[in-house]
């Protein structure tokens, strides 16, 4: 009897040790081995510093089907303590969801988020004032076009005025060369990019360039949105983009990763990434020279002005009901650091948002980045609000309607706003 | 009095018996499906406030449903992929290849066992080995077999993508309705040939006016059950197109599960699988009804 006891008890110890052991293991969520490959050396210094167990834990990609799994765990409450935001447009519709853990305070406290550029922290805080996530690199995005291409066939490369100087390049390059003259990503399979690397680009410099109101409503019915639709429906119109690819599963494959590469595409909106990941030195199909033969434009506005498009790069957040959350909190700074961002800038191309990063010599080799991240701080950004996630899809929707030339750019503006609304509800829209 | 209480007991006993499937029917099955219909009447979603605070909307979710184009898109592309695949397709291969096998010819073993082949194969890797045949324009498969045979090629799944999921769908469906279409027709009596053969009937004679009469009761069946479950069908289109492009691909499933995995509406998604369910049970009971299949 006594025995028995005895081996209960030690059954209901070794219960609790393991239970204590599981405490303090930190799961983490992430996709893509280039992304797994950045932030493996990120969970060995968390597991050293504070002495835990990091087990990296591979989501779908995809972003859409890695949001999906994502947000379906944290619905059910079975989420990983740590981990990473695709599209940054979906950070508003998370905190409101109460998914996301307020990270204001500890970031505050973190001698290390004093050097990060303003644009990252302002990116970072949240519609309700509080910041939820850690902002430690950016996407600095501009129009990348083919100056090889262009030269040869004696096509300007200087920075394009306005929309219709734009327009007009992308008209002469179809004329001169053959090849498409621009890409703007569009349409429901490319998910959160036609909004994010496509809408973004053109409605930061049109006559309505914020679509979120002060009281927090969505602004979509503006002639700047008319507008950036005019200027998708003239792009396809006048067979400047490729339409038949981006009506397919992966839209991105064969523009970013086979027309442009081949010259076949000239120029397309792109992020500091494609100077390393699309077609640089991590790409399966890179283009000798990539920084000489690929020059940038800033987006340029509708009538004047240029823009730099900034946007959180996959930011890193604690599941508001993780197990471990001041754990979790503490492996967030360590996200943050200038090890992690200079790490991930190598093998992806995101800016780093630190600017500790320009005295080390491991982020000075990474010569396509350095100017781009001492120009971080001028970037513009869109307000976020709540339900941007819905705006997001319905652009994707309203530029879909466009690339099957089922409507024109007023009628891809009421499918957005419908879309909105219904999703929404009419109040949440002006 | 006795034959009573022998019945009650009698009744007691079967309920015991069954209960080992009535419960997980009522908790996996019936308990979804009144919970599916309670959903699509809230607001509820995966992100937003709404996921937060989610709310009774009653009707709403069937009414924005029922203005949706792309909701009867894919409704219409269901009708023709159904039609296409699960009535047409499957069933002719399917029951020539049965056919075929009765008259035991030569190597019939191993084209019985050559056509169950694709059903081995999971949904999903059955999509992706297809993707690696007809995608990329002259990169795939099919169009380099037509390279090296100086044919024109195609962009298939950007030209014609209804018609090659269509026809996936059929490739992978025509093993089932062989096995069984094969046991409806070894189940028409053999006497009965004999003596339409004595009485000097062909075979077109003999096909159209006993073996066809004879099977109904199994065709009908078939066609319920592969009606029902092409329906359903989500893994196979989902892995070769994910419903485009362009939404010409987006079967029921793929639309419901576009909206509530993908744009993250619970309750809306839901919706559109109770008009799925109503429309495979509407389906359903037709046939049964119209056709008296004993099922």
């Amino acid at each position: 009897m006594n025995r028995l006891i005895a081996g209960g008890l030690a059954a209901i110890a070794m219960s609790l040790l393991a239970g204590t052991a599981n405490a303090e293991t930190l799961r983490v969520a992430l996709h893509g081995q280039a992304g797994i490959d950045a932030f493996t050396p990120t969970a060995e210094r968390m597991e050293k510093e504070l002495g835990v167990t990091v087990e990296i834990v591979e989501y779908p990609a995809p972003d859409k089907d890695y949001m999906t799994k994502l947000l379906t765990e944290l619905a059910a409450g079975n989420a990983p303590d740590l981990f990473s935001i695709p599209g940054a447009s979906d950070v508003a519709d998370m905190v409101a969801a109460g998914y996301l853990a307020p990270v204001g305070a500890e970031l505050a406290a973190w001698p290390g988020y004093k050097d990060f550029v303003d644009v990252a922290k302002q990116l970072a805080v949240s519609p309700d004032g509080e910041t939820y996530v850690m902002p430690y690199i950016l996407g600095i995005q501009q129009i990348y076009f083919r100056r090889d291409l262009l030269e040869k066939a004696g096509i300007s490369t200087e920075q394009p005025k306005s929309w219709a100087d734009l327009l007009d390049r992308a008209k002469e390059i179809k004329a001169k060369t053959g090849a498409y003259g621009l890409l703007f990503p569009a349409g429901t399979s490319w998910g959160g990019g036609a909004f994010a690397e496509g809408f973004s680009h053109l409605i930061i410099g049109s006559s309505t360039p914020q679509i979120v109101t002060d009281d927090g409503k969505f602004d979509l019915s503006g002639k700047g949105v008319l507008d950036v639709f005019q200027f998708y429906k003239d792009l396809i119109d006048n067979d400047l983009m490729p339409v038949d690819p981006l009506l397919g599963p992966e839209p991105w494959v064969i523009p970013k990763y086979e027309m442009f590469p081949k010259g076949e595409l000239a120029a397309t909106t792109c992020g500091s990434w494609c100077y390393i990941f699309d077609w640089g030195r991590e790409s399966k199909n890179p283009i000798p020279n990539v920084t000489t033969v690929v020059g940038t434009w800033a987006d340029p506005g509708q009538e004047s002005g240029e823009f730099v498009l900034a946007g959180l790069g996959a930011p890193w957040a604690v599941n508001a009901k993780s197990a471990n959350l001041e754990l979790a909190k503490k492996a967030l700074l360590e996200t943050g650091s200038v090890d992690n961002q200079i790490e991930t800038a190598a093998r992806i191309g995101n800016i780093p948002s630190s600017n500790a990063v320009q005295a080390d010599p491991r982020f000075q080799a990474l010569t396509e980045l350095v100017p781009i991240q001492a120009a971080a701080n001028h970037g513009t950004y869109l307000k976020q609000a709540t339900g941007m996630s819905a705006v997001s899809e319905g652009v994707a929707r309203a530029t879909e309607a466009l690339l099957r030339k089922e409507t024109a750019a007023a009628g891809a503006q009421a499918i957005l706003v419908d879309y909105v609304k219904q999703t929404l509800g009419d109040e949440a829209v002006k | 009095m006795a034959f009573d209480a022998f019945q009650k007991r009698r009744e007691r006993q079967l309920l015991r018996l069954l209960l080992p499937a009535l419960i997980p029917l009522a908790v996996l099955i019936i308990y979804p499906a009144l919970y599916s219909v309670y959903l699509s009447m809230t607001n509820e979603a995966l992100t937003g406030l709404a996921a937060a605070k989610p709310r009774f909307v009653g009707a709403a979710n069937y009414f924005r449903l029922f203005s949706d184009a792309r909701f009867w898109n894919s409704l219409f592309v269901t009708f023709v992929f159904v039609v296409g695949s699960a009535i047409i397709g499957q069933f002719v291969i399917g029951f020539i290849a049965a056919l075929a096998l009765k008259r035991k010819i030569v190597g019939g073993s191993v084209f019985g066992a050559a056509i169950l082949l694709p059903n081995a194969a999971p949904e999903v890797v059955a999509g992706f080995m297809w993707i690696s045949m007809l995608a990329g324009g002259d990169h795939a498969t099919l169009s380099k077999i037509l390279i090296a045979l100086g044919l024109p090629w195609a962009d298939w799944l950007q030209t014609f993508p209804l018609f090659m999921v269509t026809m996936v769908n059929t490739w992978r469906g025509i093993g089932t309705a062989m096995i069984l279409l094969t046991a409806g027709l070894s189940a028409v009596p053999t006497e009965v040939y004999e003596a339409a053969r004595m009485d000097g009937a062909n075979p077109r004679q003999m096909f159209m006016r006993i073996t066809l009469p004879l099977m109904a009761p199994t065709i009908f069946l078939y066609m319920l059950i592969s009606t029902v479950s092409t329906i359903s069908v989500f893994g196979l289109v989902y892995a070769l197109t994910r419903g485009g492009p362009g939404g010409k691909t987006e079967v029921i499933s793929v639309y419901i599960y576009n909206q509530s995995f993908t744009n993250f509406q619970l309750g809306y998604g839901a919706a559109g699988a109770v008009v799925a369910l109503v429309v495979s049970l509407a389906l359903g009971i037709a046939y049964v009804r119209s056709l008296k299949v004993e099922v």
